[in-house]
């Protein structure tokens, strides 16, 4: 589905790199995190798979086809992309806001109104109360679910998400989390999501790549990241999860009175 | 007396608002249609940014009455033109800054989410960037708006007619109602059209069809009234444009001879408070048909003569060259002199024996001298100084209306008086005689430019005011004015029937544009 070929990138004409050589497969329905500490590249390699930054060397290829041989605007209209501030359009009403991409492809209004309400349904919100309010009458959680809206509202087969569950409170970001695993299921969505929260990464990924200082130091399932760490940077991340899990599991045996 | 100087003023409204109307809507229209894209092509060309701001601003730092003088010269034009431009440029610099900060405040996260989606750079700035921006750019508008609005009053002087008509010949006259009904009028129009474009931005906002239909109807209303009121003014081949200089005498032959030109069929305009020079130059370029000028003030500032020949060989010679050089026709003297001369208050010209413009140099280092805006940049105050070896302890300029109250409270010593203006009898002065005659006669004469002077009809109209004011008469219809309060065209009425040029029929509408 997503092919990354010998990707690098640099803002300073080759002095650093912000991603060097990294190559990635995604196939078709995989869910598949990027991992890795702030400034790791993991953004920018996500940027350039819809090209809103264009690759310095190397190709990505989306559905077969090189991205910096179709017209951006085309390509980015097929993906559907969650930013990390959501970035609602704060002058549109959430209908408005759900119905940009069908609107930019000219779909029928009835059309768009129908896909905007199944939309609002799907992602947990009723069309009803919530069509015609602006993004700031909106909580957090609920302006996040209308970004997830918008993202699926042209039906696109790939889903790229920058943190999306970044800003939310733990309570409404696990709800998000789980329902958005379930209706990637449901619609085979292939997705490509850049996290620094090792646990969002355990839990939802099929597949994880970590990143360190723009390279990619090692794939794999969630399973294999936490048994078999490929690289001893993988295994120091996992170590606060495990940790974590740990803990957790001993104040459960002991009753809630261990520490 | 102050309801009818009320209702003299109120007459003069529909024109003037009309024309202020049009000069306001015409000027920001255009400075919305020129900087809503220009701003947008400084937000995507960075370094057309600085320039491109600067120069609004600098156009925004000279001051209003400067920048639509400067126009003048420019454009070679008075009236609408050079009024329009100067505005527009005034009007620019909120619009454009605005505009700019508007867009360029739009949060990078937002832009960045139309771009991920796939807007074109062309959606973006449509869907995303102007409605976000809107608020901010429309506040520009409406501080262009009062500005402009504001700032139209000073176009009087370029020669377009604006509420402005009001304010310059309400303060020369010393007539207040009439400059608080310009003023008035002029605030109430800024707050109207301000509070006009409020409404339609919220309309827009909350999406409110009611608060949208009314600032329509608002906006339509102002239009339509503008077109209504500019048709009894819109120009026909006929209508005959007569000039003032800004001064009280000025405004009254204006209206006489408006008056008079109606009276014989012909349609009369008047473009009040203009300099001496633009009036002129205005004249021979056609844009005004006639106007009353004095031969002195010819002679040293047009045909730059310093030599003095007597009046009636002055007079003469003037004619004749006005003629050569400009094909401008004088079509009489009217009969009275308006000369320069000092004067002083009769008290301190007893205390100090003073008689003379000899008598006076002597004690001219000890004192003031005041004068209108134009008196020390003419040649006469040159031929005068070196004459007499003139050599006052201070120099001040005045506007001509507060000169002589200047001379009466003793603020100044001396003024730069015109020898027919109503105060030096009523404020008891004494004007100086000039016994080494280094000023020259200042005949008064009405002058036709090339083209009224070929229309038989306006000629005949005008021909009677030929050598029938004295004096007398014409200082006692500015006394009317500066001193009773009544306004020029009650003035003006007094005159024609004085001299006996009022027709009965029509003598008592009289001209009010």
């Amino acid at each position: 589905m997503i092919c990354i070929q010998q990707v690098s990138k640099t803002f300073d004409q080759g002095r650093s790199f912000a991603v060097q050589e990294v190559d990635l497969e995604v196939g078709a329905g995989e869910f598949l995190v990027l991992l890795g500490e702030s400034g790791c590249g993991k953004t920018t390699l996500l940027k350039m798979i819809n090209r809103l930054v264009e690759p310095s060397r190397g190709r990505i290829l989306v559905e077969e086809r090189d991205v910096c041989r179709v017209d951006p605007v085309v390509l980015r209209r097929g993906i559907g992309y969650v930013f990390q501030g959501v970035g609602l359009f704060p002058h549109m009403t959430v209908a408005e806001n759900v119905a940009v991409v069908p609107r930019l492809l000219n779909w029928e209004p009835s059309a768009c109104r129908d896909r905007v309400d199944e939309l609002l349904r799907l992602t947990g919100l009723s069309p009803r109360t919530h069509r015609d309010r602006k993004p700031h009458e909106l909580s957090g959680g609920q302006r996040q679910r209308v970004g997830l809206a918008r993202a699926l509202a042209a039906r696109p087969r790939i889903m790229l998400m920058d943190e999306p569950f970044g800003a939310l409170d733990p309570m409404t970001r696990d709800g998000l989390q789980r329902e958005f695993k379930r209706l990637q299921q449901t619609l085979n969505l292939t997705v490509v999501m850049v996290t620094h929260d090792m646990t969002e990464a355990l839990l939802l990924a099929d597949r994880i790549a970590v990143m360190k200082q723009g390279v990619l130091v090692g794939t794999g399932s969630p399973g294999q990241v936490l048994r078999n760490p490929s690289h001893p940077y993988i295994a120091a991340l996992m170590e606060t999860p495990r940790r974590q899990a740990d803990q957790v599991e001993s104040i459960l045996r002991s009753g809630g009175e261990g520490k | 007396m102050t309801e009818a100087a009320l209702a003299d003023q109120l007459r003069l409204l529909p024109d003037y608002l009309g024309h202020h109307l049009t000069l306001t809507l015409v000027a920001l229209f255009s400075g919305i249609a020129v900087c809503l894209p220009l701003a947008i092509l400084v937000t995507r060309v960075k370094p057309l940014q600085w320039p491109v701001l600067t120069v609004a601003s600098v156009a925004q730092t000279i001051p209003g009455l400067a920048l639509l003088a400067l126009m003048v010269p420019l454009l070679g034009r008075i009236g609408f033109l050079p009024a329009f431009i100067a505005l527009l440029l005034y009007s620019m610099l909120p619009i454009l800054r605005n505009t700019v900060t508007g867009i360029l405040g739009v949060a990078p996260d937002i832009l960045e989410a139309a771009e991920g989606l796939g807007m074109t750079s062309r959606q973006r700035l449509f869907r995303v960037e102007l409605p976000l921006a809107a608020p901010v750019i429309i506040a520009g508008i409406r501080t262009a708006t009062v500005w402009v609005v504001g700032s139209a009053t000073l176009s009087t002087p370029v020669g377009a007619t604006s509420l402005g008509n009001y304010i310059f010949s309400g303060l020369q006259t010393q007539n207040s109602t009439a400059v608080l009904v310009g003023c008035a009028a002029a605030a109430a129009l800024a707050i109207v059209l301000d509070q006009l474009i409020r409404l339609g931005e919220l309309a827009v906002a909350g999406r409110s069809r009611t608060k949208g239909w009314l600032a329509g109807a608002g906006l339509l209303f102002i239009l339509l009234s503008t077109l209504i009121l500019q048709i009894p003014t819109a120009k026909g081949s006929n209508v005959v444009v007569v000039g003032a200089k800004p001064f009280t005498e000025q405004y009254v032959l204006a209206e006489a001879l408006a008056q008079r030109l109606t009276q014989a069929g012909l349609r009369a305009e008047n473009r009040s408070s203009m300099g001496s020079m633009i009036l002129f130059d205005a004249l021979t370029a056609g844009h005004v048909d006639c106007y009353v000028d004095y031969s002195g003030t010819i002679w040293a500032n047009v045909m730059k003569r310093q030599d003095l020949p007597p009046r009636a060989d002055l007079l003469e010679q003037m004619k004749n060259w006005l003629q050569r050089e400009h094909q401008v026709r004088v079509l009489g003297a009217l009969g009275f002199e308006n000369n320069y001369g000092l004067a002083v208050p009769k008290h301190k010209a007893e205390a100090l024996e003073l008689a003379s413009i000899q008598d006076l140099a002597r004690h001219a280092p000890h004192m003031t001298i005041g004068a209108d805006f134009e008196f020390f940049v003419r040649p006469e105050w040159k031929a005068l100084r070196e004459a007499y070896r003139l050599d006052f302890r201070e120099k001040r300029t005045f506007d001509p209306s507060l000169m002589y109250a200047a001379a009466r409270e003793g603020v100044v010593d001396v003024i730069s008086a015109y020898t027919t203006d109503g105060r030096i009898i009523e404020y008891d002065l004494a004007v100086l005689t000039d016994p080494l005659q280094a000023l020259p006669p200042y005949d008064a004469v009405l002058v036709l430019s090339p083209a009224a002077a070929r229309r038989a009809e306006l000629v005949s109209a005008l021909k009677g005011f030929d050598g029938i004011i004295d004096d007398g008469t014409m200082r006692a219809a500015n006394k009317r004015v500066d001193v009773d309060g009544e306004s020029p065209a009650r003035a003006a009425r007094f005159l024609l029937e004085a001299v006996g040029l009022s027709s009965p029929a029509k003598g008592g509408e009289g001209s009010d544009s």
